[in-house]
């Protein structure tokens, strides 16, 4: 893995506009700060190596190292990554009601483990209007109100960076794709920081095809209902071209193609659409509203369900076949356009004078 | 050791510092103290901005004829006194010739570039070296110190005075001194004062001094 | 015994040239002064508030420039003597009623003192307010040294009484900070009784009202006066001529300049070959002196700063006179033998006539010169211009520069002229992007918040200080607020015109003299224009940021006073809030996660770095005990608590 700086990081993220506005350098140091979404450098800082450009998810990223560091193997040729076992879930009976997104398997989840101190804090993204803010929780009863969905870009790990240096030890977070990813380079320690500990203890991933620039969102809302108003966002399944926004007044729909403009240019280079590097992801099951995909990845998030469920917080079935074929289908797309428009500008396995955005060996990416 | 004529008529004083170390005070307390004794004195200066970490100069030019240009030509400097020591250096470029008398005090003000990290300040031997070879003579004094120990480090320039008065270079003794500060001061404060000057002025002629 | 009071005429002073000017408006028994603080003439106003109990003196600061003036006429058409000072650029903003004072015409004697600052050595401009004598009608002086300074200052009543005309005396930062022996002279009883005549005909100078119109006439007055002036010129002990009847190379000279070219004519052993006209009066030009000089040889040099007004304005009465007086070889500004830049110095006059007399000089042996300067680079490190520890001005731009960074829409800070303007250096983090004129933040400010239309999402916010708000910022403001402008307005209010000394203004309790005065509030006039006022302590780092990115997204004039104290005020000076230390076993120092944030960047002159042990520390002899170093420490490494004593 190549090291770098935050030289390197301005050039290669910021000036190619990549950065999604994740977090994974804010909170490190006092040079990136994030606002409303956006991550800004606040000076110049004259170092040659830093936190900041190895935890990037979008500078440098090894793949096969990431994948091996995590799952023992190289990163798999598979559309949905590497995975254990495959559900359909939602929130069982002792998880309150609440305005889940879907089938509250996240909640249920997360207040599980709040409860029984497998965590000790989680890092959830709540919003303030339309402003992603991330949050650590450590009541149970405050998990539901950051149970929405944003839909914009939240520097959630720089929540998880901050919660770290306050002592946390076992800290649950939910996160989408591209935090998933930095999350998973922070938890190797690639600059060898001495004392350092992995703190994370579960790792929920959101299923996610693209963000939205807050700024942008925000106005294009305002011309649509205005701000204060809005309860919560969805995205019915296709054929419906339309974002619904809940709001005081009803339901108001915005057609797909005016949010579609506000995708920050980074995601058009996303290959993850099923956040592969959390230890269980979570999606909306496709045609029922109600329910969500599970996909268990890792032995610690296998855990994690399986007490759930014994605990009545949440409750699994089997996923139809056809459904995992459509979802096979759309994360294999997104995998394979990101990829393609990598490869063809120049940003995967770029030559060493300059930085890729990914490294993955060639035979990997013609299997995909 | 009092003299009455001047080694050179003018005769050119720089002294130099930094904002806030006691640069005005010092030229105007000398030039009143050779005014009395019926000298035309011309001093330039420049304040303003230099209050805000800038270098600061005052221009002292002494004549039994007349006024002066209030900024000394170049290379025409007698005596620079530096409350500074890269100051020293900085002036000597512009005023010094092979004949002039250099009073440095050693204590470093550094600049906020070096302390940045972006410049570099030269150490004490290299000054020495330099000012050394383009100096007739150089005397460094630890001014700041020395007033350090008398409790009072805001008399690093009267100690300075003093040894300017120590060298004998200029008509301007004790008496001087005490005659211009009683105007302003008196009790304790003029008593420290003259003796920082009296301290100032064993530092020169202590062969230990340099 | 002060020189202000002291009575014994013919006794000796060594004076910078604004305290002769003051002795020399003594003098002359001024009984009103007032001026707009700005170096070099800000001890002028300073010393005379100090004379006033004396020798029954009214003094004031007035609210700016223009203002000033129009205080100081009053008492002259009351009949009474006063002064008006003000720098080179203050001109500019009393210019408007100047040209109304010239066409009204005087009674008591009024004189205009502007020092100027040749070089920009405390400026941020180094305009020329000459022309404003000649654009105006208006006899100007300028004196050549310190003697002179007093002398004309005390003369130049006289003539605005003899001509009833203003009379503009232009000095220099060389001559108004720079001292020299002064032989004062007698002390008047000043005229207390003030009366202002106005019952007279129309016309009347002594008993009429004072008025500009009707206009032909009054000009036709005003042209009168400056024929007449140029006449009283003719005769007067200002100009001086030192050298031979018949001299090789003539340099025409005034102010400053004039001890310049002496010292150069000296060094080179010229005296007899070279002869200095100095002039005093340098507008209207006396023609029949000139012609004389100017007969005398046929190769003239002029050596005068900035730009060539004396040379100018002589080149005319030399072609007009040519016949008589032969063609001559001019060397100057013109010609490039002079800089048209910058103050003038000894050395650029030894280069001018060495040149001109082919005389063999060199100053300093080159060997020797190039030895020294390539230790100056090597050795004696700049000093960049900063922010005062403790200053509130560092802790401002701290937050405006990383709220504006985290706002990320590449929004800026339009500036104007105070110790902030130093926010466009590295000490105030490179955030102003624009600095001109008094006040001229927040009107340029207002212009760009009106520019949306045209795309421009950029935020933008205007900085002033609590002085230059009351000088000129105001009409910005209203206009901002009446065009519904998208602008922040912060007020750096930092309780006094620091830069200048602490001079009280309106927004202060005392006056010049030391009286209560009332005091105006600038959140009340920002209130009652219709703006919403916010107040933050920017020593309080991380409130400030949050109404800052808070106003970033709102619309219209939005004003923010920022209120703290500035650390060399009187009441603030050497007065410790916090002591403040660092543990160095904390300091992350250069490591990841600071790389010497406080040192590198926030760069408080209190703040040194320990080489030796790779951390910071605390120079406690400079250290104003703010503590804002610790808010900003990523690591808390650096530690405040409360000061003792």
């Amino acid at each position: 893995m190549r090291a770098g700086g935050p030289h390197e990081l301005l050039g290669g993220v910021f000036d190619r506009d990549l950065c999604i506005g994740c977090g994974a350098c804010v909170s490190l140091c006092p040079y990136f700060k994030s606002y409303k979404g956006k991550t800004s450098m606040l000076f110049p800082c004259t170092r040659s190596e830093g936190r900041c450009f190895a935890y990037c998810p979008k500078i440098e990223v090894d793949l096969d190292d990431i994948s091996r560091a995590m799952f023992g193997e190289p990163y798999a040729a598979d559309s949905l990554g590497r995975y254990r076992s495959v559900h359909i879930a939602r929130a069982g009976k002792n998880v309150g009601s609440g305005t889940f997104q879907a089938g509250g398997t996240v909640s249920g989840l997360v207040m599980h483990a709040l409860k029984t101190g497998s965590i000790d804090a989680a890092v959830l993204t709540g919003r303030n209007g339309l402003n992603p803010v991330p949050a650590v929780v450590t009541d149970i009863n405050e998990v539901a109100k950051h149970a929405t969905s944003t839909y914009t870009a939240a520097p959630t790990i720089a929540m998880f960076n901050r919660a770290s240096q306050e002592g946390y030890e076992r800290i649950g977070i939910v996160v989408t794709p591209c935090q998933a990813l930095a999350l998973a380079q922070i938890r190797r320690n690639p600059t060898n920081e001495k004392n350092y500990k992995d703190r994370s203890a579960l790792v929920v991933g959101l299923f996610c095809t693209w963000s939205l620039d807050y700024r942008k969102f925000r106005t294009l809302i305002a011309e649509h209902v205005g701000v204060a108003a809005v309860r919560k966002f969805d995205l019915p399944p296709p054929p419906a071209e339309i974002m619904e926004v809940h709001t005081d007044n009803g339901i108001i729909e915005i057609p797909l193609p005016q949010v579609r403009e506000r995708v920050p240019h980074s995601c058009d280079y996303c290959f993850d659409m099923t956040a592969e590097f959390a230890d269980v992801s979570v999606g909306v099951l496709e045609g029922r509203t109600d329910m969500n995909t599970l996909i268990i990845r890792t032995e610690r998030g296998e855990k994690a369900v399986e007490e759930a469920v014994r605990d009545g917080y949440i409750t699994l079935g089997e996923l139809p076949a056809e459904n995992l074929d459509h979802l096979r289908a759309a994360a294999g797309n997104k995998k394979m356009r990101a990829f393609k428009k990598a490869n063809d500008e120049g940003l995967i396995n770029t030559p060493p004078d300059k930085n890729a955005l990914f490294r993955i060996p060639k035979e990997t990416i013609k299997r995909i | 050791m009092k003299k009455v004529a001047l080694l050179k008529d003018p005769y050119n004083l720089i002294i130099t510092g930094v904002g806030g170390q006691g640069n005005v005070m010092a030229s105007r307390m000398l030039g009143n103290a050779l005014a009395c004794k019926g000298f035309y004195i011309t001093i330039g200066e420049t304040f303003g901005v230099s209050q805000r970490g800038g270098s600061v100069m005052s221009h002292l030019r002494i004549s039994k004829k007349s006024a002066w240009s209030p900024q000394i030509p170049s290379g025409q400097a007698d005596v620079i006194v530096a409350l500074e020591p890269t100051e020293a250096i900085r002036v000597i470029a512009s005023y010094g010739n092979p004949d002039v008398t250099v009073l440095s005090n050693t204590r470093p003000i550094y600049p906020v570039g070096v302390i940045a990290g972006e410049l570099k300040y030269p150490g004490i031997d290299e000054i020495r070296a330099a000012l050394g070879g383009l100096a007739g003579t150089v005397m460094f004094i630890n001014a700041t110190e020395e007033a350090i120990r008398l409790g009072q480090p805001i008399l690093g320039n009267v100690i300075m005075m003093g040894a300017v008065a120590g060298t004998g270079l200029i008509p301007f003794d004790t008496d001087d001194f005490c005659a211009v500060m009683s105007e302003s001061m008196s009790g304790d404060k003029l008593a420290s004062n003259i003796e920082a000057f009296e301290r100032g002025k064993t530092l020169v002629r202590a062969p230990k001094s340099e | 015994m002060s020189y202000h009071t002291d009575t014994n005429e013919g006794a000796e002073y060594l004076l910078m040239g604004n305290d002769a000017i003051v002795r020399g408006a003594l003098e002359a028994g001024v009984s009103v002064a007032s001026a707009y603080p700005g170096t070099p003439s800000s001890e002028i106003i300073e010393n005379l508030a100090k004379a006033s109990a004396d020798r029954n003196l009214y003094v004031e600061w007035s609210v700016n420039e223009k203002v000033a003036l129009e205080v100081s006429f009053a008492a002259s058409i009351a009949g009474l003597r006063a002064i008006c000072a003000m720098k080179q650029n203050g001109v500019n903003v009393a210019s408007d009623f100047l040209l109304h004072v010239a066409l009204s015409g005087t009674r008591g004697g009024l004189v205009l003192v502007h020092c100027e600052d040749p070089g920009a050595l405390s400026s941020i401009n180094e305009g020329e307010s000459r022309h404003f004598a000649k654009m105006n009608e208006v006899p100007l002086l300028e004196p050549g040294d310190f003697q002179e300074a007093k002398d004309m200052t005390k003369w130049a009543f006289d003539l605005s009484e003899e001509l009833r005309s203003i009379v503009m005396m232009r000095s220099v930062t060389r001559l108004s900070h720079a001292s020299g022996n002064v032989k004062i002279g007698r002390l008047p009883v000043p005229k207390t009784r003030a009366f202002f005549s106005y019952s007279g005909p129309m016309l009347d100078p002594e008993t009429g009202p004072v008025l500009t119109m009707p206009v032909p006439p009054h000009h036709a007055l005003l042209q009168e006066k400056i024929r007449k002036a140029a006449e009283i010129f003719e005769d007067s002990p200002f100009n001086t001529y030192t050298g031979p009847a018949r001299p090789e190379l003539m340099i025409i000279t005034c102010s400053a300049c004039s001890l310049y070219c002496r010292e150069a004519v000296h060094l080179l052993g010229a005296e007899k070959r070279t002869g200095i006209l100095k002039l005093g009066t340098t507008w209207p030009l006396p023609p029949k002196l000139i012609r004389k000089y100017l007969s005398s040889t046929d190769t003239i040099l002029f050596a005068e700063e900035v730009l060539p007004f004396m040379e100018e304005n002589v080149k005319v009465l030399a072609s007009e006179m040519a016949s008589d007086i032969g063609i001559k070889k001019f060397y100057g500004k013109n010609d490039g033998t002079i800089p048209m830049i910058n103050e003038l110095n000894p050395d650029i006059l030894v280069e001018a006539i060495k040149k001109i007399l082919s005389i063999d000089y060199t100053a300093v042996d080159p060997a020797y010169a190039a030895k020294a300067k390539s230790f100056v680079s090597s050795m004696a490190p700049v000093r960049d211009l900063t922010f005062c520890p403790g200053c509130p001005h560092r802790a401002s731009f701290w937050n405006i520069h990383n709220a504006l960074a985290m706002d990320a829409r590449s929004g800026f800070v339009c500036g104007d002229i105070g110790c902030y303007t130093l926010g466009f250096l590295p000490c105030g983090f490179n955030t102003m992007k624009t600095s001109h004129s008094m006040g001229s933040g927040i009107g340029i400010a207002c212009g760009f918040g009106k520019l949306t239309r045209f795309g421009m999402d950029q935020p933008i916010l205007a900085v002033c200080g609590d002085s230059t708000f009351f000088h000129a910022a105001i009409p910005a403001l209203v206009n901002a607020i009446h065009t519904k402008s998208d602008v922040i307005f912060v007020l750096l209010d930092n309780s006094g015109t620091a830069m200048t000394g602490f001079q009280p203004h309106p927004g202060t309790s005392f006056d010049a003299m030391g009286n209560g005065v009332i005091q105006i509030d600038p959140a009340a006039i920002c209130r009652s224009m219709g703006a919403t006022v916010e107040f933050a302590d920017p020593f309080d780092i991380e409130a400030t940021q949050d109404s800052l990115l808070r106003l970033l997204e709102e619309k219209g004039a939005r004003v923010l006073i920022m209120r703290q104290m500035c650390a060399l005020s009187p009441e603030k000076k050497g007065k410790k809030k916090y002591d403040v230390s660092v543990d160095q076993a904390i300091c992350v120092g250069e490591n990841c996660g600071c790389d010497r944030l406080c040192t590198r960047i926030f760069r408080c002159p209190g703040l040194v770095w320990d080489f030796e042990r790779g951390a910071a520390k605390i120079d406690d002899v400079i250290c104003a005990g703010c503590g804002v170093c610790a808010s900003i420490c990523p690591s808390g490494a650096i530690k405040k608590t409360e000061a003792s004593g």
